[in-house]
């Protein structure tokens, strides 16, 4: 063992050693399960296939360690205040559950919104049979450490046919005075005919400050038949954070699913979208923004698998990298021999801003269908000279161009956020890695 | 003193001479038309003088109102009040198209020392001037340019140089890719900006622009350099004999094509 992964194995095995006269069997088990899988797939290396462009070492050498309590001061609440949208909310801070900080008042009828803790004890059998079903412990050593650790986050379920208006958001702030390791586990079930919108915001305490801190995330999606399911992620932490954040999703028989990944913060960020369709019909939309300057270094990883015939998916992914950032994206989209009439469309942009910056783009298609339309494509470039002479032209002074410039590059998946509080959250956010972003524009 | 003074300018693409000794009087309120077969260097001449960086001066002179303008960067020489109408517009998705103006009309502003001109206000006097090239705000809306007509694109053109007011406009191939109902707004939108304030340098392959926009005086461009001015009769005359006329060669054999959109 490295001396990072036995720093690891000795965090979980002391968290699991708490408690255990109190702690329901299954749960223990759950999480032994998981750090034995940790144990043996280890800190994956850039020799990994799947992590082939991004340097753990942060994480490697890291002294993280859970957090035991959440607290909630006046400061936070500021915070939460300028992050929070109108709707239920559960607020946690370095991983811990804020009960003063959250609401879940306003929770639509047919949804049922619940601390991972609470439902831990409450809903034992429920979360038995579905933690661990779309995120496998097994398979991968980010998920497997979360489950060794797992006691917050959130369970989302929706009854069939439940319709909610406003987005359910749950507020992960990172304080940064001390290393913490915060590992929430989200879960969200979806019954026949249910809508939601979910939106995921991970910020820094400290509001912009760099913060330490390393959040492991895993969020778990089951879509049943002709749902539909809107999720965001804004991952916004200080740029002295660590990020590692999977969303694993399986959706039904003519459901939708709609992914939106804001990458801005951290100095190491990973988020990975795994979506696997498990019914005919199904529609998946994965959009990506990542936003990097300094040293951050900001992977993205998806992974669209079409099992069945007759699903459909699009994929833009676009990056913005300035100073010495560095953005690196690998999407496969895996059409399987039976999942004939899929039409899956990928896209991944890059936009360098500096001589140091770099990205790494690689799309990957692996087609055993015949009867199948897909397409990819991937770019990486530098802001167009026409355009900036132009702008110059009419007396813009070069740095405002190029602002200009970036914006309009980026914010098309700024745009093509529907809901006009998640938008103006995601520009909020965004602001300060793109200094001259018009906010709000006075149309004729 | 001439409002626009070029003297003996000289400029190249890598190691090629380009304009070789172009020498230029426009007085304030006086539009010059610029005519010449391709590759005379007549938009070299425009994007030099904008400030275009592919392009190296390697001698002479440009003089604003008495001021060295080669020295400045493109920003600079706009907020002088220099404007270039392009022939090819560039489209810029994702920027507003009024966003761009006023950002551009505010930081000229900000230069001269004038206060800027909030999003109300601004958006007013656009849609006053708007109506000189019949642009319609939901051309405003748009992105810059993008999915517009080649009229669309010209007109636009204009209507930014009606914002902007310029001491210095030059229009490069304004007409190219109009039809006749098209170069008529644009033209009339460029008689409405005609000023004794104000000098213009129309850039033309065809004298059918000139029947719209009656310029005060005609040159003629060829190697790089302005081998005949005149009155507008030389423009006329152009049309009549063609370019060969001159003694030159013209790839498009254009300059007589003008004539069947004469009235």
């Amino acid at each position: 063992m490295t001396p990072g992964l036995t720093r690891y194995v000795d965090v979980a095995s002391r968290f699991q050693a708490r408690d255990t006269a109190t702690t329901p069997a299954w749960l223990q088990r759950v999480r032994q399960e998981g750090l034995a899988h940790f144990a043996r797939l280890g800190l994956p290396t850039t020799r990994d296939e799947a992590w082939k462009y991004t340097n753990l070492a942060p994480i490697a050498d890291g002294a993280f360690v859970p957090s035991a309590t959440a607290g909630s001061t006046a400061e936070l609440a500021a915070v939460v205040a300028r992050l929070a949208l109108p709707g239920p909310r559960l607020v946690f801070v370095d991983g811990r559950l804020s009960p003063e900080l959250s609401s879940v008042a306003g929770l639509p009828r047919g949804l049922t919104l619940k601390p991972l803790r609470d439902a831990l004890v409450e809903d034992g059998a429920f979360l038995e049979a579905e933690l661990g079903q779309r995120a496998l412990a097994a398979e991968h050593a980010f998920t497997a450490l979360n489950a060794a650790l797992l006691e917050d986050g959130a369970v989302l379920r929706l009854a069939p046919g439940a319709l909610s208006e406003v987005p359910v958001q749950l507020v992960f702030l990172t304080r940064g005075d001390a290393p913490v390791l915060a590992s929430p586990r989200i879960l969200v079930v979806a019954g026949e005919g249910s809508e939601a919108t979910l939106v995921e915001t991970y910020a820094s305490a400290t509001g912009g400050g760099s913060g330490q801190g390393f959040t492991n995330a895993v969020t778990e999606v089951t879509l049943g038949d002709n749902a539909s399911l809107k999720h965001y992620r804004l991952q916004a932490e200080g740029d002295a954070a660590v990020h590692v954040g999977g969303l694993h999703v399986r959706q039904g028989r003519d459901s939708r699913f709609v992914s939106h990944t804001f990458a801005f913060g951290g100095v190491l960020a990973r988020n990975e979208v795994h979506v696997t369709f498990a019914g005919e019909g199904g529609d998946a939309t994965l959009n990506g923004l990542y936003v990097g300057r300094g040293t951050q270094h900001l992977d993205q990883r998806t992974a669209l698998d079409h099992a069945v015939p007759r699903c459909t998916s699009r994929e833009l992914y676009k990056g913005v990298l300035d100073d010495r950032a560095r953005g690196t994206f690998h999407g496969l989209v895996k059409v399987r021999q039976d999942a004939q009439r899929t039409d899956s469309r990928q896209q991944n942009r890059n936009l360098l801003l500096s001589e140091h910056a770099q990205a790494d783009t690689r799309p990957q298609l692996e087609i055993l269908a015949d009867d199948v339309k897909c397409a990819h494509g991937a770019v990486v470039g530098r802001l167009d000279a026409q355009a900036l002479f132009y702008l110059r032209s009419r007396g813009i002074p070069r740095a405002e161009a190029e602002r200009l410039l970036t914006y309009a590059f980026a914010r098309e998946l700024v745009d093509a956020v529907p809901e006009g509080p998640v938008r103006a959250s995601v520009e909020g956010l965004l602001a300060p890695k793109l200094p001259g972003a018009p906010r709000t524009e006075v149309t004729a | 003193m001439a409002l626009l003074s070029v003297r003996n300018l000289h400029a190249r693409v890598g190691d090629k001479d380009i304009l070789k000794g172009i020498d230029l009087e426009v007085g304030a309120g006086e539009v010059h038309a610029i005519m010449g077969p391709n590759g005379s260097g007549k938009s070299t001449l425009a994007s030099v003088l904008a400030g275009r960086d592919a392009y190296e001066v390697t001698k002479g002179e440009v003089l604003l109102d008495g001021k060295p303008l080669l020295e400045l960067a493109p920003e600079a020489r706009a907020a002088e009040g220099v404007f270039l109408a392009f022939q090819y517009p560039v489209e810029i998705p994702g920027v507003g198209n009024l966003h761009f103006l006023r950002t551009a009309l505010n930081a000229q502003r900000r230069v001269k020392g004038l206060e800027e001109l909030d999003a109300m206000d601004f958006l007013q006097m656009a849609k006053e001037k708007s109506k000189l090239v019949q642009l319609d705000a939901a051309f405003m809306n748009r992105s810059v340019n993008e999915g517009f007509s080649g009229g669309e694109k010209k007109r636009n053109e204009i209507f930014q140089m009606a914002v902007l007011e310029p001491r210095l406009a030059i229009l490069d191939e304004t007409d190219s890719g109009l039809d006749i109902d098209a170069l008529r707004t644009v033209a009339g939108g460029v008689n409405g900006l005609r000023s004794p304030q104000r000098a213009m340098v129309v850039i033309t392959h065809y004298q059918r622009l000139l029947d719209y926009i009656v310029p005060d005086k005609v040159h003629v461009m060829a190697g790089g350099r302005i081998i005949r001015s005149g009155g507008r009769e030389l423009a006329l005359e152009l049309e009549e004999k063609g370019y060969g006329w001159l003694g030159l060669q013209d790839g498009k054999g254009a300059a007589t094509k003008g004539g069947e959109a004469r009235r």
